[in-house]
């Protein structure tokens, strides 16, 4: 264990001015979405205040990946065609693109690659969702999707720092990457990342799915649906090549997700040879 | 540089000539990189899976019918047979899952099916950098036919072609 660097994240991650912002309206978004009280009227003007954030979400409403069929022109039309979550989902992509659409170092990620794999793992997890009959959680997980790896952006420089280190714990103590972070810098990216989430004020759920999503089997039993499907969302991404980093696949495939999922061996399959048209439905939007 | 740079996509094919780099990243897919070393053209396919189970929808996918194809788009390039040689890279593994898991063997068998259709076709495997569980991000110099493979921080040059 390299104590200063432990020392140092725990200083990052107890002062909110190092941890990367969202803007106001994403958070209020999306927890006005879990208050049944909440009126339509009152999201649409909330989101109408911030005008380029209005732009871009009339551009995603119109494109392929989300629109259904009519012309979109105001928030208010938008919510009415789409529904309220599925704005939701789209307030979440244009909020968390320019915190995540970056180099990754340390974890060898190039400029767009943990973007682009955060949308590929909300998109399978949406999916996963709704082949099992799960549309309820459908925007949760979409959401949670992309943003379960945004630890890496902060925890990405002592990665570098004790890279080699991480990779000698995983091979010499026969353990995963992340629990090989822990070991070498007391943190894993998980938890970093629980901590910016909470300084968002993100529900519960997705703090969950972020801090568990590599080991569902410990997170709490409310929230081990959700959880297990973002988990097997990012294995499959990471066995296709997207995302994968310096930490490669030094990952575990959780037997109990696929359980609690009630995921059948053809469903994954099925699932994961489906990725390069997955793709293709995000180009629009990557 | 970054001009002659070409990124090839999961379950996609490129050929091409000298300066061409084509790069692709990989997990348990396979990168299959042939290069014909005398007119100096090479390709390569990121397959996804072993076998076509499609009826030939998406040729580029599979390592039976994307290698294939990628041997006669250099033939219709100007490319012998006999000049051709491959490397192969990727077919990684999750580190950790249960033996009985079939999503869990892809890698493996996707380095099969490569070794077996490429015997098929007469080109030798020169190199290859094959299994394990590190993602591979590999770039492929046609200027002369060299792969430049990067795991887990790690750089391998493979010269022969």
């Amino acid at each position: 264990m390299h104590e200063h660097i432990k020392q140092r994240i725990e200083t990052v991650i107890n002062n909110i001015d190092q941890l990367p912002s969202i803007p106001e309206v994403a958070t209020k978004i999306i927890n006005m979405v879990n208050d049944p009280d909440v009126s339509f009227k009152k999201i649409a003007e909330e989101l109408s205040k911030d005008q380029a954030m209005t732009t871009n979400i009339l551009k995603l409403c119109n494109s392929a990946f989300f629109s259904k069929g009519k012309e979109i022109t105001s928030i208010d039309r938008a919510i009415v065609t789409l529904g309220l979550k599925e704005v939701k989902d789209i307030v979440m992509v244009v909020a968390t693109k320019p915190i995540l659409n970056k180099f990754v170092i340390g974890y060898d990620l190039g400029k767009g690659d943990l973007w682009k794999q955060g949308l590929v793992v909300g998109t399978i997890a949406k999916k996963i969702a709704i082949l099992k009959g799960k549309k309820i959680i459908a925007d949760t997980v979409f959401t949670g999707g992309i943003i379960h790896n945004i630890g890496k952006i902060i925890l990405a420089l002592y990665v570098q720092n004790t890279f080699k280190d991480i990779m000698n714990a995983v091979e010499t103590k026969n353990i995963t990457f992340n629990q090989a972070e822990q070991e070498i810098m007391g943190f894993n990216h998980q938890q970093v990342g629980e901590k910016i989430l909470a300084k968002w004020n993100f529900p519960e759920i997705l703090r969950m799915i972020v801090l568990y999503y590599n080991n569902p089997e410990e997170a709490p039993a409310e929230t081990q649906m959700e959880v297990s499907i973002v988990h097997i969302a990012n294995v499959l991404s990471l066995m296709s090549g997207i995302g994968v980093g310096s930490d490669g696949l030094f990952h575990e495939i959780s037997p109990f997700a696929i359980k609690k999922i009630g995921l059948t061996e053809d469903e994954l399959m099925e699932i994961f040879s489906k990725i390069p048209e997955t793709l293709k439905q995000l180009k629009e939007i990557l | 540089m970054d001009n002659t740079l070409v990124n090839v996509g999961v379950a996609q094919l490129k050929n091409s000539a000298s300066p061409t780099v084509l790069r692709t990243i990989l997990g348990s897919c396979v990168g299959i990189c042939i290069f014909d070393r005398i007119k100096k053209i090479g390709g390569l396919a990121h397959i996804l899976l072993p076998n076509d189970t499609t009826n030939g929808i998406a040729i580029e996918k599979y390592a039976d019918t994307a290698i294939p194809h990628l041997v006669n788009l250099l033939i219709k390039a100007g490319g012998k047979n006999e000049n051709f040689s491959a490397k192969i890279v990727g077919g990684a593994s999750m580190f950790k899952f249960q033996s009985s898991l079939s999503l869990g063997q892809i890698g493996e068998r996707n380095i099969e099916e490569t070794k077996s259709t490429l015997k098929k076709l007469n080109i030798p495997i020169l190199e290859e950098d094959v299994g394990g569980s590190a993602g591979r991000v590999i770039n492929f110099h046609l200027q002369d036919g060299h792969l430049k493979v990067k795991s887990a921080g790690n750089e391998k040059i493979y010269y022969k072609v």
